[in-house]
């Protein structure tokens, strides 16, 4: 199977502070990719690069083979235009931990705006997804309501429903569940999972151990800006090898 | 779809009530019976300030210097409409000119390039550092500086002939609008939460449609309100355009009123008149402001005409 995502010695600064220090990992296609770690690991940052919503300062970036943010011609960098980092960005669906629904918009709304704006979809044909995506989601009698009117569980489930409305081939999740109250956590993971099923390549950074034991393919431990564990989440988790991922692992669990 | 979204909330308060009726068993608790505390502070200041009304509200009625039919012969007078209306056109027209570089300014004033950001902050500081009576005899005064206006090979006139009462109003108040209106749209675009410009962005959405489709809408939310009462402002602040020698409903008036001799009974109908435009538009404002609330409120504030069916109800109720 080749790479969705290829990072090779990717580093990140914040003007001095240095929060990404050298991360190679590669996310293979079809896969689900748990990134876990303490807060301040760099594990969001390093999600965040992946669609170029922050720049990376060293290493390269591969998505589906090709160069995040950046054309290479000899061994000259060229910077992308705004327009073709767009561009680039409708192959790949990210969910954030605190929603950013619009909320001026319904539910359904909110599904059919990038499709029309974007890919220029007819509305009828975009308003016929939607209702397809919010009920696969279990929210086809919320199309009408505006994210406000709806629960945290519930936005986030649109939300979901929202990215994939662009049909993307890699899907972000950056602490998707992070931001809900408890018994809603399961409703959002089972998308997630019946997601995962469905074949779509993820990228999960989670504080769901559950979910990264049961639904993940690969888990990836980060601290203080490196890779410092990586395998299969069940080996990991069960029996993790280094001290640090002992450590996190035994205040989480 | 806003009648939906007006009734949507009420539909969880029966069952809220049905639980606390449970608990409580069958025995319905004895209501409390007490006596209310009496204000009477309250009944004081009302009597006071009543009577202060109506000794101010005597002393104009039955002034014997005020010819009140003056006031009722020419407030519907056609010069004075027709000011009237010159004062709402230059209003709305300077309004308009304002909110549209306003934004352009408030756009440019938050741009990344250092060039577009510094000029805006300097148009903002030289138009709202001046009193706009100034500037409008600044524009009005043009053609002592500027005879011609020369504009290259598209346009070519005499400064006298462009630069009209119309045209020295339009500029001097809408020109200066700008100012403040930059200002108000840029603190509306900030106000939006940065995640919306980085989903829109995650989407595969341009700046310019990002701009325009997640956060200008939102931003109106805290945009509207200002700038309603900007235009409220505008409505009397026309008013300096007088001395630009535009006919407006002040000019209108006082002119009247000079010949007349009735100088402070035409004062009065341009008071009358300016009392009417303002609490029109407050009405608008209000729908205006109850439109862009769609999505951020739950329950949108009730229009006069729901608070007196539901005052009507309530009335009903307590009958029984």
């Amino acid at each position: 199977m080749n790479a969705m995502v290829k990072s090779e010695g990717v580093h990140k600064s914040f003007g001095p502070v240095e929060v990404l220090k050298g991360i190679d990992l590669e996310v293979k296609t079809g896969e689900v990719f748990c990134l876990i770690g303490p807060s301040g690991s760099g594990k969001s940052t390093f999600l965040r690069c992946i669609n170029h919503l922050e720049k990376i300062n060293a290493g390269r970036l591969y998505v589906d083979g090709e160069l995040v943010g950046y054309r290479q011609k000899g061994d000259k960098l060229y910077e992308l235009k705004d327009s073709e980092v767009a561009l680039k960005r409708r192959d790949i669906g990210m969910v954030f931990q605190r929603f950013n629904l619009f909320p001026h918009m319904t539910a359904a709304e909110n599904v059919i705006e990038a499709p029309v704006q974007v890919k220029g979809v007819s509305k009828a044909q975009a308003w016929e997804r939607a209702r397809e995506l919010l009920d696969r989601v279990g929210l086809a009698d919320k199309a009408g309501s505006y994210p406000s009117q709806l629960s945290g569980g519930q936005q986030q489930r649109v939300a979901i429903a929202r990215a994939l409305a662009m049909d993307p081939k890699l899907m972000l999740f950056d602490e998707p569940t992070s931001a809900l109250d408890p018994e809603l956590v399961g409703d959002v993971l089972d998308v997630m999972r019946d997601l995962a099923e469905s074949g779509m390549t993820m990228v999960v950074v989670t504080h769901e151990m559950g979910f990264a034991r049961e639904v993940g393919d690969s888990l990836v431990f980060m601290d203080g800006g490196v890779v410092v564990e990586s395998g299969n989440p069940r080996d990991v988790l069960t029996d993790p090898q280094h001290e640090r991922t002992k450590a996190f692992l035994s205040k989480v669990l | 779809m806003t009648d939906k979204f007006d009734k949507e909330p009420a539909d969880a308060d029966p069952s809220a009530g049905a639980v606390v009726s449970k608990d409580s068993g069958n025995v319905p608790p004895e209501a409390i019976k007490a006596i209310p505390v009496r204000h009477y502070g309250r009944w004081v200041s009302a009597v006071v300030v009543l009577a202060l009304v109506g000794l101010l509200v005597n002393a104009f009625a039955t002034a014997e210097k005020i010819q009140w039919s003056a006031v009722g012969d020419t407030v519907f007078d056609s010069t004075v409409l027709a000011g009237a209306g010159r004062t709402l056109l230059i209003s709305v027209l300077a309004m308009l000119m304002g909110v549209i570089l306003g934004v352009v300014l408030a756009v440019m004033r938050l741009s990344k390039n250092p060039v577009t950001s510094w000029v805006a902050w300097a148009y903002i500081w030289l138009f709202r550092g001046t009193p706009v009576y100034v500037q409008l005899l600044i524009w009005f005064n043009l053609a002592l500086i500027f005879p011609t206006l020369n504009l290259g090979p598209i346009y070519k006139d005499e400064m006298v002939d462009v630069m009209t009462p119309f045209m020295a109003a339009l500029l001097g108040l809408g020109l200066n609008e700008a100012a403040y209106m930059a200002e108000i749209c840029r603190a509306g675009l900030m106000a939006v939460d940065e995640g919306q410009t980085e989903a829109s962005h995650a989407l595969g959405m341009s700046h310019a449609k990002t701009l325009r489709r997640i956060v200008i809408p939102q931003a109106m939310r805290v945009i509207v309100p200002p700038t309603g009462n900007e235009f409220i402002n505008m409505l009397k602040t026309s008013s300096l355009v007088y001395v630009v020698t535009y006919n407006e409903l002040l000019r209108a008036t006082s002119t009247i009123g000079s010949t007349s001799y009735a100088v402070m009974e035409l004062l009065f109908v341009a008071c009358i008149w300016y009392l009417v435009m303002t609490s029109v538009f407050s009405v608008f404002q209000f729908y205006l402001e109850r439109r862009y609330a769609r999505g951020s409120l739950r329950q949108l504030p009730a229009t006069p005409w729901q608070k007196v069916k539901a005052n009507m109800l309530s009335l009903s109720n307590w009958r029984r």
